[in-house]
C-alpha cells in the first residue's frame, strides 16, 4: 500500500467539506475551509464570509476601495487603497502549514492587523519568500513586510528605495532584489513617467547591476524557479544566480497578433508557467524554459478577468464582457468549456468601473457580480452555478484564504519535543501546543519552587526502556531510534536543580552553583510542525560566576500553574538558547521514585 | 482517507485501460516515464531499445525542490509507464500527474523495498545555503541499498511487462542480467568497507541521504541534522554535530552532488577535517560524469569514501 502515500491529491482534498469554522472535535479531522474576502466598489469597506457557511461574516472598515491580495499562504489579505494612500492587513484566520503527505489547518475568526502602512499611492503588492513588498507608484519606494512578523499581527518594515517615484513594483530573486526603473526624461504635469526596465538592486535599492530594457514593464508573478514581467518587447524573465538575478528576454514571436502587449501575468503554482493577456482580447500561456515559450488563444469577447487554479496547474478561468466564464487548458492552449455566468459587462469605459473579478476557491470559481449586488459560485469543472451569497453595495475586488488540512485536537504524534506531558490538569490542546497567544501569561519562578531530579541517569541505567517500548508500540519509530533521541535529549551533568525563593542552584556532577533570578519575559516559538511553545525566561539578578545568566523553562503550560516537570535550557545567550531544540535536560521532582517516573511519563 | 480513495481508483481505471486495450503495437517503442536520473538509469537497463524513456528530474538535480515544466505534463500525457520512487521523494509528481490528465499506472519503485523508518520524521536540503525541511515518515532513500535497487528493477519489470506483454521475455531477460550485476556489485562494496578499520567507518554529509547505506554496509553518516525536526538546522544543531563528529571521532566530511557545500565546508574547518570529495545521493552525474549510471555511482561513492577514509 505504499504507493498510497505518494501525495496529496488536490482534487481529493477538496472533497471534504464542513459546514463552518469551528474546530473539529475527531482526532485528526480533514477540513476545508475557503473565507472570501470582497471590497466594495465605492465604499472603503471589506465583507469576509465563510464560503461554505456564509452566515459566518465579517466587516472591516476601511479608508477607501480596496483591492485585495491573499498572501502568505492566505494567512493574510492585504488591502490596498491607492486613492487614499492606505494600506491595510487583515489576518484571514486561516493558517496551513504544510507536512509533505499533509497539511495542517488553524482556523480562527479573521483580524485587522491594527498598524496600517501608509504613504503616496500604494500599488502593486507582490508576495514572495516571506516578504511582502507595496510599491508606493508616488513615493518612489517599496516598504517590505515580514510575513512571519504579520503572522503575528505585528508589521515590520523595511525600505528599498527606487531612483524615480513610478508605477512599478520590486521583487525579492535569490539573495537579491529587482525593481523596475523609470525614466529620467521630464514630464509635464502630473504625468507618471513611462518605465524602461529592471534592474538588480540591494535590498535598500542601491544599484547592483545594469537595466535590462523592458519598455513599460508591468505585471510581474512568480512561477517555479522564474520571476516574470510583461513589456512592449516581449516577456522578461528573472532567475536568481549565485552572481544576483539573471533577466533573458523572451520576445513576441511573429505569429502572434502585431502591436499588443503583455500587461498581466499570473504564475502557476504546482508547474512552471505563466499565464498572461495579450492585447484585449487574447491570454498567452508563456513557458518560461521549453518551446514554444508563447502560445496564443484568442478569446471571443474582450477579457474582464482571469485566474489560474491553483490546485491544479492544468487549468485557468477567464470571464469575457458577454457574461461567459470559459476554462483555458494551460497544456493545450485552448478554451475547454464555456458557459454564461452572468449578465454582460462591457470593457467600454474606464478600468476601474465596477466589473466582476474572478477567483479560484478549492472547487469553486467565486465571482463577484457587482450589479447584482452578489458573489457567485461557480463549479470549475462544469461551469455551473452552485450557489449565490449576497453582499451589500456593489462586491467588486476579492480575494481567497483558506484550503485543506487536519485539525489535530490532540498533537501526540506532533510532539517531536519528546515531551512527556506529566500533567494532570489541563488543555490537552495547549499541552500540545495550540493555543492563542492571548492565552499566554507570565509565570513566577515560584511556579518551579522545589528540589528537582535529573531523569538522564534514569535514561541511562536502563529504567527508562518501558517509556520507549511503550512510545515505540504508539508510534512509528523504533525503540533504539526514540531512545537514541532521548539521550541526545536528556543528555546533561547537572543532575539536581532546587528552586526556592528566587535562586536556583544547580548541582553539576554534585557540585553546586547557585545565583538569583528575576523574570525576564516569555517567548513563544513555532515548531516546524506548526504547534507552538512558551519559553519563560529568567536571567541571573546576583551570584556565582558559574550559574548560567539565562535559564528558560518549557513545561507544556503557557499560564501560572505549578510545574509537574520541566524541560529546562541554559546558558549565556538569551537568543541562541532559543534556538535550542535538541537537548532538553529534563527535571522530575527529587521526591518521585523512578518507577512513578516511569509511570507518569508512558501515562502521558 | 480521500486521498487512498482517490489514488486507488485512478490506478484501478489505468489498469483497466491497459488490460482491455490491444497489447502494444510492435512498432511504437513503450513510453516511459521516469521521474529521476536514478530510476531512469534502471529503467534502461530493464528496457533497452523497446522503450522510449523520459527522464524528469535530470542529473545533478534535486527532486525534492524541482520546478516541473509544461513539457512535463504533456510526457506524462503521453506516457504508458511512469516510475516513481514515491516515499514522498517527489514532492511536485501528483499534482503534475494529475495536471496531465495521464491515465498511464503509476508504479511506485519502492513498494516491497525495506524501508527505513524515519525517527525524524524528516529531513533536510540544503538550497543555497538555506536549509528546507521535507517531512516524511519514512526514509525515500532506498536506493542507496543495492538489496533495495533489486527490489525496484523487479518492479519496473512488472510494471513494463504489464504494458507491453510481447516484450515481457526481453524485460525479464534483462532484468536478470541486471539484477546479478547488482549482485557483484554488493559483494564489492561489502569488501571494500569490510576493509576499513571498524572506529574509521564514521563520515558526515551535508543531508541524511545515506541511511540505507548506513544499513546494509555499515559506515555511519552524520547530518547536521538535529534529532528533533521542529528548526532548521541552527547554529546549535551545527554545534551538537561539532561534538558529535569529535565524540565519534568521524574521518571525513563529504559534499553531494545535488546542492552547494558550503554548509559542509564549514562544518568541515569547524570539526578540523578535510573535505573528502562529493558523493552522489539523490541523482546521477551527467554522462561525462564518474556517477553517470547506478552501478558507476554506487562504486564512485565506495571509492570516494574509502579514499577519504584510508587517507592517513
Amino acid at each position: 500500500m505504499k504507493h498510497l502515500t505518494l501525495g496529496v491529491s488536490a482534487l481529493a482534498l477538496a472533497a471534504s467539506l464542513i459546514g463552518s469554522a469551528a474546530f473539529a472535535h475527531d482526532d485528526e479531522e480533514n477540513v476545508t475551509l475557503y473565507r472570501v474576502f470582497v471590497g466594495d466598489h465605492k465604499a472603503g469597506k471589506v465583507t469576509a464570509f465563510d464560503l461554505s457557511k456564509p452566515e459566518n461574516r465579517w466587516t472591516f472598515e476601511t479608508k477607501g476601495q480596496n483591492k485585495l491580495y491573499s498572501v502568505n499562504e492566505g494567512a493574510a489579505i492585504v488591502s490596498v487603497q491607492s486613492d487614499d494612500d492606505v494600506v491595510n492587513f487583515i489576518n484571514s484566520g486561516i493558517s496551513l502549514h504544510a507536512h509533505g503527505d499533509h497539511s495542517d489547518i488553524e482556523i480562527s475568526d479573521p483580524k485587522a492587523v491594527e498598524k496600517p502602512l501608509t504613504g503616496p499611492r500604494p500599488f502593486h503588492v507582490i508576495d514572495h519568500d516571506g516578504k511582502i513588498v507595496v510599491n508606493f507608484d508616488k513615493g518612489g519606494y517599496n516598504d517590505i513586510v515580514d510575513a512571519h512578523e504579520l503572522s503575528h499581527g505585528e508589521i515590520e518594515t523595511t525600505r528599498l528605495k527606487q531612483a524615480r517615484a513610478h508605477h512599478g513594483f520590486a521583487a525579492p530573486v535569490g539573495n537579491g532584489w529587482v525593481t523596475t526603473v523609470a525614466s529620467d526624461a521630464p514630464v509635464e504635469g502630473g504625468a507618471a513617467p513611462t518605465r524602461v526596465g529592471l534592474q538588480a538592486v540591494k535590498a535598500d535599492g542601491t544599484p547592483a547591476g545594469d537595466v535590462a530594457t523592458c519598455t513599460g514593464i508591468h505585471g510581474e508573478a512568480f512561477s517555479g524557479a522564474f520571476l516574470a514581467a510583461g513589456c512592449k518587447e516581449g516577456i522578461l524573465t528573472v532567475t536568481k544566480s549565485l552572481e544576483g538575478p539573471v533577466t533573458k528576454l523572451l520576445p513576441y514571436p511573429a505569429d502572434l497578433p502585431k502591436d499588443q502587449t503583455t500587461g498581466t501575468l499570473l504564475g502557476a503554482k504546482s508547474m512552471q508557467v505563466f499565464l498572461g493577456n495579450y492585447g484585449a482580447k487574447g491570454l498567452v500561456v508563456v513557458d518560461p524554459v521549453d518551446e514554444p515559450n508563447f502560445r496564443y488563444i484568442e478569446l471571443p469577447f474582450r477579457r474582464i478577468d482571469f485566474a489560474l487554479d491553483p490546485a491544479n496547474a492544468r487549468f485557468g478561468y477567464v470571464l469575457t464582457e458577454d457574461g461567459s466564464l470559459h476554462q483555458i487548458d494551460v497544456l493545450d492552449g485552448t478554451l475547454s468549456k464555456s458557459a454564461k455566468v452572468t449578465e454582460p459587462y462591457s470593457m467600454d469605459g474606464h478600468w476601474n468601473d465596477p466589473r466582476p473579478r474572478i477567483a479560484m476557491a478549492g472547487d469553486d470559481v467565486v465571482m463577484t457580480d457587482p450589479n447584482a449586488g452578489l458573489v457567485r459560485r461557480i463549479s470549475k469543472t462544469d461551469l455551473k452555478e452552485v450557489g449565490t451569497i449576497k453582499v451589500e453595495g456593489k462586491p467588486y475586488n476579492l480575494a481567497v484564504a483558506g484550503g485543506s488540512g487536519k485539525v489535530h485536537e490532540h498533537g501526540e504524534e506532533h510532539d517531536h519535543d519528546g515531551h512527556d506531558h506529566a500533567h494532570s490538569q489541563g488543555d490537552p490542546k495547549i499541552y500540545a501546543g495550540y493555543f492563542e497567544d492571548g492565552q499566554v501569561k507570565d509565570r513566577p519562578l515560584s511556579d518551579y519552587a522545589g528540589d528537582w531530579q535529573s531523569v538522564y541517569p534514569y535514561l541511562k541505567d536502563g529504567t527508562l526502556d518501558p517509556v520507549w517500548e511503550h512510545k515505540a508500540e504508539k508510534g512509528t519509530a523504533s525503540v533504539d531510534d526514540i531512545r537514541k533521541e532521548y539521550e541526545v535529549g536528556y543528555k546533561t551533568d547537572v543532575d539536581r536543580i532546587t528552586i526556592e525563593d528566587g535562586v536556583v542552584t544547580f548541582y553539576k556532577n554534585g557540585k553546586p552553583s547557585k545565583a538569583s533570578y528575576a523574570y525576564d519575559g516569555k517567548e513563544i516559538l513555532t515548531y516546524k510542525k506548526g504547534n507552538r511553545g512558551v519559553r519563560f525566561i529568567f536571567k541571573k539578578a546576583d551570584g556565582d560566576a558559574t550559574a548560567p545568566q539565562f535559564i528558560q523553562f518549557s513545561d507544556h503550560g503557557i499560564a501560572p500553574n505549578k510545574a509537574g516537570h520541566y524541560h529546562l535550557y541554559w546558558g549565556n545567550d538569551r537568543a541562541a538558547l532559543l534556538n535550542e531544540v535538541t537537548n532538553w535536560p529534563t527535571y522530575y521532582p527529587s521526591s518521585m521514585k523512578a518507577k512513578q517516573i516511569v509511570s507518569e511519563m508512558k501515562a502521558h | 482517507m480521500k486521498k487512498m480513495k482517490f489514488l486507488l481508483s485512478s490506478l484501478t481505471i489505468a489498469a483497466l485501460c491497459t488490460t482491455a486495450m490491444p497489447s502494444h503495437a510492435k512498432d511504437k517503442k513503450l513510453a516511459v516515464v521516469s521521474s529521476f536520473s536514478i530510476i531512469g538509469d534502471l529503467a534502461k537497463a530493464v528496457g533497452g531499445d523497446r522503450i522510449e524513456l523520459r527522464t524528469l528530474v535530470g542529473p545533478n538535480s534535486d527532486a525534492h525542490v524541482y520546478e516541473p515544466r509544461p513539457a512535463d505534463a504533456l510526457a506524462l500525457a503521453r506516457a504508458d509507464v511512469i516510475l516513481v520512487n514515491g516515499l514522498l521523494f517527489e514532492g511536485f509528481m501528483d499534482r503534475l500527474i494529475e495536471a496531465s490528465e495521464s491515465k498511464a499506472p503509476i508504479t511506485v519503485l519502492t513498494d516491497g523495498a525495506e524501508i527505513l523508518n524515519d525517527p525524524k520524521g524528516g529531513h533536510y536540503h540544503y538550497v543555497d545555503g538555506k536549509a528546507i525541511f521535507h517531512a516524511t515518515p519514512n526514509d525515500p532513500h532506498a536506493w542507496q541499498s543495492v538489496g533495495n535497487a533489486k527490489v525496484y528493477v523487479g518492479n519496473i519489470a512488472k510494471a513494463f511487462c504489464a504494458a507491453d506483454k510481447d516484450g515481457c521475455p526481453i524485460y525479464e531477460k534483462n532484468a536478470a542480467a541486471y539484477d546479478e550485476k547488482l549482485t557483484g556489485l554488493a559483494a564489492e562494496i561489502k569488501t571494500a568497507i569490510d576493509a576499513l578499520p571498524k572506529e574509521r567507518r564514521v563520515a558526515v554529509v551535508a543531508h541524511n541521504a545515506f541511511r540505507y547505506f548506513e544499513r546494509d554496509y555499515g559506515v555511519t553518516f552524520l547530518a547536521p541534522q538535529g534529532v528533533s525536526t521542529e528548526s532548521e538546522a541552527s547554529a546549535a544543531d551545527v554545534a551538537s554535530l561539532i561534538r558529535e563528529i569529535r565524540e565519534k571521532k568521524a574521518a571525513a566530511v563529504f559534499s553531494e552532488n545535488i546542492s552547494d557545500a558550503r554548509l559542509v565546508k564549514q562544518i568541515a574547518s569547524e570539526a578540523g577535517l578535510e573535505l573528502g570529495g562529493a558523493l552522489y545521493s539523490d541523482a546521477l552525474s551527467p554522462p561525462e560524469g564518474p556517477a553517470a549510471s547506478y552501478l558507476d555511482m554506487m562504486r564512485y561513492n565506495v571509492k570516494t569514501l574509502v579514499e577519504a577514509i584510508d587517507r592517513d
